[in-house]
């Protein structure tokens, strides 16, 4: 009867295990489909930070301004929009994807800014345009006729590329050519050549628009964003590099206008113009995760993590989120492995101070303040104090070691001494008055070993935790931390024998009965 | 590594108990907590045995405050040899032999000369917990020396030879004797250095010998062959052992018996969870044999005929 029950707290808490496994396993899922979490600590993300800077002379009462600006890209994601214009009133058009600023009885020159801090985000879906109405052909005399088919004569004679491309190739390669002047570009301007390229497409009714967008470059500023041709082929509009028909949008680039509508549009003003500048900054994925969650609909659940709080609340938590996972180690080095150290914990407290202190230097700083301390505590025995004073000697002691090698080390400019202020305290104390006891009654052998496991222990888990991803994966995903519980519950009722059992009874096993 | 798992698959078939398993399918069965302060405090075993008819060293007298530590003399007068002993203490620390005390000098086992003061101190540092578990408060147990039986005189060095005998539901399981060596400075744990002395449960025997976990035939201080050892007054060793469970109603018990040379077997103390290494002094399986208790062994019987059972069958 004792055997099944036994095996029933076995078998409940496989059934948890396996639970949280599957809870946890979705939690990640979630994380990383809408928050945008990542297994890898990737520390930061690239930030753009593009400045329209719009400025014009008002010229009547009513002022109204209409910005183009950028709807959810393909190649980014918004992360906050800001506009200052003291005095305007600014309302959307979401339809042409305008910021409008209306404002009354202005003088002097106006500056409005709206400014757009947006992250690198790649999507493969398409963004959803708009089918457009057939384009009709326009208007040419017969001599114009005559060169458009001369053109197109040229493009279908081209090798590669869809028939944008071509013709776009063909219009580069023959800009000089005189006998195709009328429909060639006059002017040399990137708005001429493709609203001439829009005329050459026209003809053979594909639609075709100018899409404006801006190159992010740290610390670019500019007048005019470049113009890229965006037409509709195939059932699909697709962005062309003017230059050398490339399709799509170059890496790092940013469309703020397409289509007919203008991108600044002033009425009563004149002399406007905007300027774009461009500046970069970083962002931690936490901090991105926020606008993930927001642009996922997933908000409310991510008002109630941990990634909400304070930088200061997250970073204590960050630091205690990895425990269980030193405290799994030391489960396992204990109870399975079967290395014998001086209190549970002990190891697992130093691992945490060699993460502060840095490895060799928090090793050799520990070994100088134990050694120092079994000295003193050495001559102290000589004395005869009672238990809780002598206690207390050993941990003023530690402290005042520890101001001395703390300033020491600050003197000589060196980290290794100065190290030692990361050691906590009592956990120091306890191991020089432990180490000296065993060393009185068990000899120094078992008392090096002791000292020795300890610190084997302690590096093992200083090698866990001290690795960047498991501290990112232990605080990005700390539902984690349940599965762990229910593993070291479940070890809770490992009966098989530790690894250091099997050599100490090795001469057991040779025997048959 | 194969290696490894080929030694704990001979280890689970010879039966062997590991620590995890002793923790988990043992004491944590058949030990109530509640019953550990039966055998953590010495002065309380004591007067628990002494209501049992199990013989243990006399007590002459406990100091419970340290105001009472000048009271020492007082306490111990008219003997000339006793034993200071830490209530709570384990492992034998703590542990003060006074040999000789001649009124103004007291002589300790291990041959030092200790003055008042000293002997006071030791007695202080008692009360303030040094020796005992977890460094709490602690009361000094002051008894009479144990008379060695001269039949281990050759099988110990300097030092104390008991015999443990782990016992499970009440009937002795497996017996082991623990010698002192020149290594283990007259202490007995194995540990430490001292022989372990696998014994017949039904005849006092030796089985085998180890000394760090290796066989071994003769003592390395004294020369004497181990294989010759056989104890005296084997039944009333086992019958402590298991009137030791009637006492504590600890289902898994290990209890210490020293032998006096005018009383007989005596029990020094009993341990709530005794530790694995007889198991390598017998060279055989714990869990065999608890398995067998378990399955064989007939239940109801008073500790006498729990005792006849092990030496008849």
């Amino acid at each position: 009867m004792k055997l099944t029950r036994l095996f029933s707290v076995r078998k409940v808490l496989s059934y948890l295990l396996v639970l949280s496994v599957v809870y946890a396993a979705y939690s990640i899922y979630y994380k990383i489909k809408y928050w945008g979490f990542s297994l890898t600590p990737k520390t930061v993300t690239d930030v753009w930070r593009i400045d329209a800077k719009v400025t014009f002379e008002p010229t009547s009462k009513n002022i109204r301004v209409a910005l183009s600006v950028p709807d959810g890209n393909e190649n980014f994601d918004i992360l906050s929009e800001d506009i200052i214009a003291n005095g305007y009133n600014i309302s959307k058009d979401e339809k042409d994807n305008r910021v409008i600023f209306d404002g009354k009885n202005k003088h002097g020159k106006q500056s409005l800014y709206y400014r757009l801090n947006i992250y690198e985000d790649v999507k493969n879906t398409q963004i959803n345009l708009q089918k457009p109405q057939k384009v009709e052909r326009p208007i040419l005399s017969e001599e114009e006729q005559q060169q458009m088919k001369q053109i197109w004569e040229l493009a279908r004679a081209q090798e590669e590329g869809n028939k944008v491309q071509k013709v776009i190739k063909t219009v580069n390669q023959e800009m000089t050519n005189p006998s195709m002047s009328l429909v060639l570009p006059l002017k040399h301007t990137s708005k001429a050549f493709a609203e001439k390229i829009i005329q050459i497409l026209a003809y053979k009714h594909i639609p075709a628009r100018i899409a404006r967008a801006v190159k992010l470059e740290e610390g670019k500023k500019t007048e005019r964003p470049d113009i890229m041709l965006e037409a509709y082929l195939d059932n699909s509009w697709k962005l062309y590099d003017l230059n050398n028909g490339n399709i799509g949008l170059p890496d790092k680039w940013i469309v703020f206008q397409r289509g007919g509508i203008s991108l600044l549009d002033v009425r009563g003003g004149e002399d406007s113009k905007v300027m774009f500048s461009v500046l970069k900054s970083v962002a931690t994925p936490m901090k991105m995760a926020e606008h993930r969650a927001k642009a996922n609909d997933k908000f409310s659940e991510y008002e109630y993590s941990i990634y909400t709080l304070p930088l200061l609340e997250q970073n204590t938590l960050k630091w205690l989120m990895i425990f269980p996972l030193a405290i799994l180690v030391v489960v396992i080095l204990r109870n399975v492995i079967g290395v014998s150290t001086m209190g549970t914990f002990t190891p697992m407290l130093l691992a945490m101070s060699l993460v502060k202190t840095g490895f060799i230097p928090g090793l050799i700083c520990f070994s100088i303040m134990i050694f120092l301390g079994l000295v003193m505590r050495a001559v102290v025995a000589k004395l005869n104090l009672l238990l809780v004073p002598r206690i207390s000697f050993v941990v003023i002691f530690v402290i005042l070691l520890i101001q001395l090698l703390t300033i020491i080390g600050y003197r000589i400019d060196s980290s290794l001494v100065s190290s030692a202020i990361f050691f906590p305290i009592i956990i120091t104390a306890w191991i020089i008055e432990r180490a000296s006891i065993t060393w009185e009654e068990e000899g120094a052998r078992n008392t090096l070993k002791e000292i020795f496991n300890t610190l084997l222990t302690a590096v093992v888990t200083y090698f866990v935790i001290n690795n960047e991803t498991v501290r990112h994966v232990m605080f990005a995903f700390n539902e984690l931390n349940i599965v762990i519980l229910f593993i070291v519950m479940l070890l809770g009722t490992y009966t098989g024998y530790r690894l250091t059992e099997i050599t100490r009874f090795a001469s057991l096993a040779a025997k048959d009965k | 590594m194969f290696k490894w798992i080929e030694t704990a698959r001979k280890l689970r078939e010879n039966g062997v108990l590991g620590m995890n398993d002793r923790n988990y399918s043992v004491i944590a069965k058949y030990n109530d907590r509640s019953l550990y302060t039966l055998v953590d405090d010495k002065v309380k075993t004591k007067k628990l045995a002494n209501d049992i008819n199990i013989s243990t060293p006399k007590m002459i007298g406990i100091i419970e405050h340290q105001y009472e530590v000048k009271n020492l003399v007082d306490i111990v007068k008219g003997y000339k040899t006793f034993v200071i002993k830490p209530a709570h203490g384990s492992g034998g620390k703590g542990v003060l032999v006074i040999k000789d005390f001649d009124g103004e000098k007291f002589y300790s086992a291990s041959g030092e000369v200790l003055t008042f003061k000293e002997v006071y101190q030791h007695v202080s540092n008692t009360l303030s917990g040094l020796f005992s578990l977890g460094g709490r408060y602690d009361v000094a147990l002051i008894e009479e020396t144990v008379n060695f039986s001269d039949v281990f005189k050759d099988f110990s060095y300097h030092g104390i030879p008991d015999v443990r005998v782990i016992v499970y539901k009440g009937f002795p399981a497996m017996v082991m004797m623990r010698l002192a060596t020149k290594e283990s400075d007259g202490k007995a744990n194995l540990h430490q250095g001292g022989v372990g002395v696998g014994l017949d449960v039904k005849t006092g025997k030796t089985l085998r010998a180890v000394l760090h976990d290796k066989p071994v035939t003769i003592h390395p201080d004294t020369g004497a062959n181990l294989m010759d050892l056989k104890v005296p007054f084997w039944r009333e060793h086992l019958l402590i052992g298991a009137l030791a469970y009637d006492m504590t109603g600890l289902g898994y018990l290990g209890a210490d018996i020293v032998l006096d040379k005018n009383r007989g077997p005596m029990m020094l103390e009993v341990n709530a969870r005794p530790g694995l290494a007889i198991q390598i002094a017998n060279g055989k399986g714990l869990k065999t044999r608890l398995k067998e208790i378990d399955e064989k062994f007939p239940t109801g019987l008073t500790a006498e005929e729990r005792v006849d059972y092990v030496l008849n069958n």
